[in-house]
């Protein structure tokens, strides 16, 4: 005899299967299952700062220490006596190339290579500043994004290029977060919105919030939603490139800005620490949960614990802000979500409790994708 | 390009005179200067002086021919191996070192050191196919098991091009450690490995360690950096036959270079080997491990200095090693070689000079400069090149012995500059044969590390390497600005110091000196071939010029005051506060930096090492400012 628990959760995931033939066409399943690292079970700090998923292998950096996790199982925490520059990784990025991952450290930029790091700090090269927030790669250059402005490192010829107050339209020297586009470099500036570089040219443009307000938005879908811009990424599928502010989300398609609020759509809320995309979809990692966008179908989907039941909740807002929840069994580590990225249908999600994994819902069924895909 | 006068026309007095006539047989003879192939039959007739400074050699897969790179003569040689004639010869890009050939064998591959590229020869045709364009100074290359991606190490940018041989085109680069310089093959194909002749730059009151790079060839990407600590200057790698261990050899030396020279009459300063490197089955980020032994190949009252080449028998039964500075080749007994790293810890292994008795069954005498083995696919014979003989030596491999000499059509007369060569590559002029110049100048260059040169004291006047190319008008010499001269430098000066011995007779000084001030100048491959400055090395310049850099390094004299001068960076072990100004050309080339080898990048000679701001005033500088500046110091 089944117990009302278990029914419920019957219940509960017979919705879930129905809500996601809607969403199929666009969106992948919904996460309901995860798995949580945390101190409990090897994790050198509950603080995740970041994630990079490199084949099989995932990257996460934390407050005190990388984590290497290989088929769900961590299989190495390096800390400064293995030779990381220093406890806090706040960025990673893997040279699909190379395979060299380089790190953003509080004590420099340093590249994982062969088992070794090689360490760049302010005062042994050209780095402009030992806090540096992120790293992204472009071909043989290695983009930088530091306190003191970003920096461009040509690995090829040793070269440190600056772009600060002093040699770009930087209003404020904080860059937090970087990305490579279409031909284009994207910065994040933390008081001073979003700055493109166009590679061929070798110039920037700003993007800043047209109405300067710090604490309203008037001119909505008019420019970048606020100057205080946490995070940037790139969605190759659309060309488009995605800001996080800490008052809101905004999307740029190179005519057309789309802004968000959590006043007047699905995303968790305004406080956004980065985003992500793949395919239409955009994730935003917000204070209050992990925000997904169908940007197509303006399908809201939010994932977050249940301070309630301890379990997960999913919360989906369509277009008509019309809420949907949804229990599920298991949940993220934590509803503060600093980051998060994609291992092909799977996610891992940096949050301050510890990581994430999304499993997708075919790895329960010991089904391959398509295989799920044709049984619905 | 008769290149293999570089250094005689650097030398001659005559040269503006040589430099006319060269530019107009250069107008008369174009195609001739290019990278095409110029098919010839051996040839005896070169003209004086023009030696071919063979240096690499690897058989064709038949084992019929045997190909031999050329470094002074721009070009690739074909030995016949049965009638143990040269039957071609091709130019190709300047400077070569090292050369592969398909696994087919239809194609070569040469990489030329000063010219950035890769020179791919038709071998049934005898013809430069196409030139390839790689990463700074190409040295050590190797095609992938099925011959479609090429391997280049390169020693000037510190990385490997990995490059498609279907398209020509890089696909990427990867970091390997400082100055690599030879590449292998595994037997299984599943892995590159890289050997980095400088070590890690470090503190210099720490002893060096040295880098194997291995790349994975599946993914293309570094799997593993192996670990060799107390040695330098790796050499060629060869790998056992598999019945043998799967085990690596490569010659290395090992210096005690925070010992006081002084002691080199004591024995055991500085000292040479091989490291044996077992190969973990499994690599990555948390599974690799590799396990490293070094066994010295030294006796206890002789050395065997400039271990360069190695080769195995093809039944993994012998290795051999090639002894450049000592005109020798060793022959170990693998067998022997077991029983020895069972039977002693590796911890002691490192520092045991009872070794090569036990091991060494043959020292078999070769012409000057030894720098390359390699043994037929019969395992009948070996073939060792002599670099500065421009010859072959010939190995009976059943019964040990010299077979013969094979002459590869150099000049027969020996010159001025030839002979400082051999003597800065001969090491019997040392106290028990520990050393010779080369030792510690690898390429006329730098070994990377700080030594405690003359003074008696422990830990007392270390300082750093410095460079011989292109110094002839730079005196005085030495960090502290002593010798006013280079013959004060390279003969009493040497003989008391660091040879412990008589040391050179005067016209043996005179040969040497000559040839110190012939070696040339690397390319610069920060400045553009137009010599127009990027943004960051104009704002640079003005930096240098505004900050009166010029005053201690006036660029009229290779930007060398020629003077001594104390900058602020005497530490509690020196002696004296005033060093000799360094001459800055290819400073990139060149780190550690400041006399004493303390500063590891440009950036730190400012950044760490001039608080007081008496190495000119730059505590007011932007760190973008401080970036231009280093890009233009780079230009020079």
């Amino acid at each position: 005899m089944r117990s009302a628990l278990q029914s419920r959760w019957l219940v509960t995931l017979a919705a879930l299967f129905c809500f996601s033939q809607v969403l199929l066409a666009q969106t992948p399943a919904l996460y309901t299952q995860w798995e949580n690292f945390t101190t409990a079970n090897g994790m050198p700090d509950a603080k995740v700062f970041s994630v990079a998923v490199d084949g099989d292998r995932v990257w996460a950096g934390t407050e005190d220490g990388l984590v290497l996790i290989e088929k769900s199982k961590i299989t190495k925490v390096f800390h400064t006596a293995d030779g990381l520059p220093n406890r806090v990784v706040t960025g990673i990025a893997v040279d699909k190339k190379t395979g060299d991952v380089w790190l953003a450290t509080f004590g420099g930029l340093s590249r994982f290579s062969g088992g070794k790091f090689q360490n760049f700090n302010s005062m042994t090269t050209g780095l402009a500043n030992d806090i540096v927030y992120g790293v992204a790669i472009q071909d043989e250059f290695v983009w930088v994004a530091t306190a003191a402005g970003v920096n461009r490192f040509n690995t090829r010829t040793g070269e440190w290029s600056i772009f600060s107050d002093r040699t770009a339209p930087m209003h404020e020297p904080w860059a937090y977060g970087i990305a490579v586009g279409d031909q284009k470099v994207y910065v994040a500036v933390w008081g001073g919105g979003i700055l493109e570089y166009d590679i061929a040219g070798g110039y920037w443009k700003p993007y800043t919030d047209p109405d300067g307000e710090m604490e309203i938005v008037l001119f909505k879908n008019q420019g970048l939603i606020h100057d205080i811009v946490s995070g940037v990424s790139y969605n190759p599928n659309t060309g488009m490139f995605w800001a996080s502010t800490y008052f809101g989300m905004s999307g740029y398609d190179g005519h057309n800005w789309f802004n968000y609020l959590s006043t007047d759509s699905g995303l968790a809320s305004d406080f956004v620490n980065a985003t992500q995309t793949r395919g239409d979809d955009v994730w935003a990692c917000t204070d209050k949960g992990l925000s997904y966008l169908n940007f197509k179908t303006n399908t809201w989907v939010t994932y977050r614990p249940s301070k309630e039941s301890g379990h997960g909740e999913i919360v989906i807002t369509g277009p008509a802000k019309k809420e949907t929840k949804f229990d599920t069994p298991t949940s993220l580590a934590h509803n503060y979500i600093l980051n998060l990225a994609f291992q092909g249908e799977d996610i891992w999600v940096a949050t301050a409790a510890g990581l994430s994994h999304g499993m997708h819902q075919s790895h329960k069924e010991g089904k391959t994708n398509e295989q799920a895909r044709a049984s619905r | 390009m008769k290149a293999g006068s570089r250094r005689d026309r650097r030398g001659s007095s005559l040269l503006p005179y040589a430099l006319v006539v060269a530019s107009v047989l250069a107008a008369l003879l174009a195609p001739a200067w290019t990278e095409t192939a110029q098919v010839s039959a051996a040839s005896s007739g070169t003209s004086q002086n023009n030696y071919l400074t063979p240096v690499a050699a690897r058989f064709s897969p038949d084992g019929t021919k045997l190909y031999v790179v050329c470094e002074d003569d721009d070009s690739v040689l074909a030995v016949d191996v049965r009638t143990q004639r040269v039957v071609g010869k091709a130019k190709v890009g300047h400077n070569p070192k090292d050369l592969a050939v398909s696994p087919d064998g239809k194609t070569l591959y040469v990489s030329n050191e000063w010219s950035d590229t890769v020179s791919v020869l038709d071998t049934a045709q005898w013809k430069v196919r196409r030139t390839l364009a790689t990463g700074w100074g190409p040295r050590g290359l190797t095609t992938d098991r099925l011959g479609k991606i090429l391997y280049v190490a390169n020693s000037i940018g510190n990385d490997v091009s990995v490059l498609n041989l279907a398209t020509g085109a890089e696909l990427k680069r990867l970091s390997a450690l400082r100055s690599p310089h030879y590449v292998q093959l595994s037997r299984d194909g599943r892995r590159i490995y890289v050997s980095n002749l400088l070590p890690y730059l470090t503190s210099p009151d720490e002893s060096p360690v040295s880098e194997l790079t291995v790349i994975e060839t599946q993914k293309q990407t570094v799997a593993e950096r192996i670990l060799i600590p107390g040695v330098l200057e790796l050499r060629h790698i060869a790998e056992a036959p598999g019945p043998q261990g799967d085990y690596l050899l490569i010659p290395f030396m090992r210096p005690k270079n925070l010992n006081p020279l002084i002691q080199v009459a004591n024995g055991w300063i500085l000292t040479h080997g091989v490291a044996i490197v077992h190969m973990a089955k499994a690599s990555g980020a948390s599974t690799a491990h590799s396990a490293v032994t070094q066994i010295l190949l030294d006796d206890i009252d002789h050395y065997y200095a400039g271990v360069d080449g190695a080769a195995f028998t093809p039944d993994g039964r012998y290795a051999l090693v090639t002894h450049s500075e000592a005109a020798t080749v060793s022959v170990i007994d693998t067998r022997l070689l077991g029983q020895r790293l069972r039977h002693v810890s590796a911890a002691d292994l490192p520092n045991r000079l009872d070794t090569a008795r036990e091991i060494v069954v043959h020292r078999l005498p070769t012409q000057s400069d030894p720098t390359d083995v390699v043994v037929a696919p019969d395992g009948h014979s070996a073939y060792v090149v002599n670099r500065l003989d421009d010859s072959l030596t010939v190995l009976d491999i059943p019964r040990f012995h010299v077979r013969s000499r094979i002459d590869l059509g150099g000049p027969k007369e020996i010159s001025t500059l030839r002979r400082g060569e051999q003597l800065f590559h001969d090491a019997k002029f040392c106290f028990q044969g520990q050393f010779a110049c080369s030792t510690c100048h690898p390429d006329d260059h730098i070994d990377g590390v700080a030594w405690n040169l003359e003074t008696p004291q422990l830990g007392r006047d270390r300082v750093a390497n410095r460079t011989l190319r292109n110094i002839a008008e730079t005196a005085p010499f030495k960090w502290n600005g002593h010798n006013p001269d280079l013959e004060t430098q390279c003969g009493p000066r040497i003989a008391k110091f660091l040879f412990h011995s008589e040391g050179f007779n005067a016209k043996q000084l005179a040969d040497l000196v000559a040839f110190v001030k012939s070696i040339p100048q690397s390319p610069n491959r920060h400045l553009a071939s137009d010599g127009q400055l990027t943004g960051a090395q104009e704002r640079g310049r003005n930096i240098f010029f505004q900050k009166s850099c010029h005053t201690c390094h006036p660029p009229a004299t290779h930007y060398t005051a020629k003077t001594s001068s104390d900058v602020g960076t005497a530490s509690k072990y020196d002696t004296s506060g005033l060093f000799d100004i360094p001459q800055l050309d290819r400073i990139y080339e060149k780190p550690p930096y400041l006399h004493n080898g303390e500063a590891q990048s440009l950036e730190e000679i400012w950044t760490l090492y001039n608080p007081t701001d008496k190495h000119g005033v730059t505590s007011d500088m932007s760190k973008e400012q401080l970036n231009d500046l280093v890009e233009f110091l780079k230009t020079l």
